[in-house]
């Protein structure tokens, strides 16, 4: 049996998660209820957080004699001047090392890793030397790779004009199947996430004691609450 | 002015949501409450990911980021605790965990608690640690590679490194024989590869959310991801090391909401063209 720490995660958690997912029928004050405390312990949460890690990576180094670090603090003050009408300009600078410094990390490897790389590894697709399947497969994806590359040449529009324009079409079917990829697979991401929930309710939540009788009583007055104000007998107004 | 009927292509058109959420409910309630037992084949990445943790030398430490958000846990947790099992069962390796998401911290402990790691003879700090949320996703990364004890000197609860075993000998990505990473975000699956692979040739295993897969894949066709799984194919994982869990349950469900999906797909065609060949608007 679970500890009453335990037990009172896994309420709130429950009913958090019916509350959230009644907006797919219709807006209520539950949902609302639900959305405002998420965000409010979402905050909360980076909050603590955001005070962790200065502690951690700014404030330790610094009292174990790292004294450099001053210059991170100060540039993290600076940040805050952007409230400040007259001297929100100052915000710029450190901000600026923050952009800088991370654009420098990327851009170290970003030649590499998605320019040359995926050059190289489309170019070495082979068409001889392979199966049959493969070697199709292979084309395909030489095909339409090239075809879309030139579609997105817009400088000359003459390119895409008459003939040509078999190109961009090949390119926008290419597109679309890739989109429907993409889409099938969010709907397999978003379906997991529901799954996830609805397995916790069914296997964690119902399983406690009066959690069954919980149930049925959160869908009702979630389905009133649905009632839009004028025709429930009360409340008649809605916030 | 008089109310048109609606034709029956109308109808279908515009079914309400509300009737269209039921039914997915329902669809997928059912086969939680009765399970078909569809089949669940390994996939060629999840088999290599196995594959490559099982080949790994006595020894070898795993530099592992925690980097999803409590959204993506229903789907990248099963995963994450199912390869946990692999690395744990197998023994001989040293998990170093971090987290580029700053939920990270607290849905590792969850995953702890649902692996038990003492059921495996594995302890904290000999076997297994997490040095906590790091922030600035990729500069987090670079900073960790080039050295951990310069980026955090403890633990996520404030012990510090050396106080562990398992950090002897570990400083530098140089180090790691192996990088996984689970996430939610496309700056932590891509911000590996350019921080750690394209650096120091860290083999890489990366799971992600299914949406995430197609940008994602050609990073694997170009070799500088081993294995590219979606935490979908968690059930595929639990197969593996024997550890049926959350992810075999969703296959079933999965499966069954995707077949109504198809069909709402086909109803909405059938609508369409039957509006358009009875005579009505496009």
């Amino acid at each position: 049996m679970a500890d009453f720490a335990t037990v009172v995660q896994i309420w709130f958690a429950a009913l958090f998660t019916i509350w959230i997912y009644s907006i797919a029928f219709r807006d209520n004050l539950f949902f609302k209820f639900a959305e405002h405390t998420f965000v409010g312990a979402a905050a909360g949460h980076s909050l603590v957080y955001g005070v962790d890690n200065v502690l951690r990576y700014g404030w330790a180094p610094f009292i174990a004699g790292n004294y450099l670090y001053i210059i991170v603090f100060i540039l993290g003050l600076l940040l805050y001047t952007r409230y400040h009408g007259d001297y929100f300009w100052v915000s710029r600078f450190p901000l600026a090392v923050i952009v800088g410094i991370g654009i420098g990390l990327a851009m170290r490897t970003t030649v590499t890793a998605e320019f040359i790389a995926q050059i190289q590894s489309t170019a070495g697709t082979k068409l001889l030397g392979v199966d049959a399947w493969t070697a199709f497969s292979n084309l395909v994806f030489i095909i339409i790779t090239l075809s879309v590359v030139y579609y997105f040449i817009f400088t000359f529009p003459k390119m895409h004009a008459g003939g040509l324009g078999i190109i961009s079409t090949i390119a926008k079917y290419g597109m679309m199947a890739a989109f429907g990829y993409s889409f099938a697979n969010t709907v397999l991401s978003r379906y997991n996430m529901i799954f996830g929930r609805f397995d916790f309710i069914m296997s964690t939540w119902l399983p406690l004691p009066y959690a069954m009788i919980a149930l049925p009583v959160a869908l009702i007055l979630l389905i009133y609450s649905m009632i839009p104000a004028e025709k429930r007998p009360w409340p008649k107004t809605q916030k | 002015m008089g109310k048109e009927s609606k034709t029956i292509w109308d109808r279908l058109e515009d079914i309400p949501r509300e009737v269209l959420y039921g039914i997915l409910i329902i669809t997928f309630i059912m086969p939680m409450l009765f399970p078909i037992g569809f089949p669940v084949p390994i996939s060629p990445e999840v088999q290599r990911w196995y594959n490559f943790i099982d080949n790994l030398p006595a020894g070898s430490a795993i530099m592992i980021d925690f980097g999803y958000s409590g959204g993506g846990e229903p789907e990248l947790g099963p995963m994450a605790v199912a390869v946990y099992h692999h690395i744990f069962r197998k023994g001989g390796l040293k998990a170093i965990t971090m987290s580029t998401s700053i939920e990270g911290t607290l849905l590792w402990d969850k995953a702890m608690a649902e692996i038990n790691p003492a059921q495996y003879g594995r302890q904290y700090g000999v076997d297994y640690i997490h040095i906590g949320y790091i922030t600035g996703t990729e500069t987090a990364m670079a900073a960790v590679g080039k050295s951990i004890r310069a980026t955090t000197t403890t633990d996520y609860h404030g012990a510090s490194l050396d106080s562990f075993p398992i950090m002897n000998g570990i400083d530098n990505a140089g180090d790691f024989s192996l990088l996984i990473c689970y996430t939610t975000g496309g700056d932590q699956s891509e911000g590996w590869v350019r921080q750690w692979y394209t650096t120091y040739q860290t083999p890489y295993l990366c799971a992600v959310l299914a949406m995430m897969v197609p940008t994602m894949l050609p990073y694997q066709k170009a070799g500088q991801i081993v294995s590219l799984v979606s935490g979908a194919q968690a059930g595929q994982m639990e197969l593996l090391v024997g550890k049926p869990a959350r992810g075999i349950k969703s296959a079933d469900v999965i499966t069954m909401t995707h077949i109504l999906c198809l069909v709402l797909v086909v109803v909405g065609n059938i609508a369409y063209f039957g509006k358009k060949f009875s005579g009505g608007k496009k």
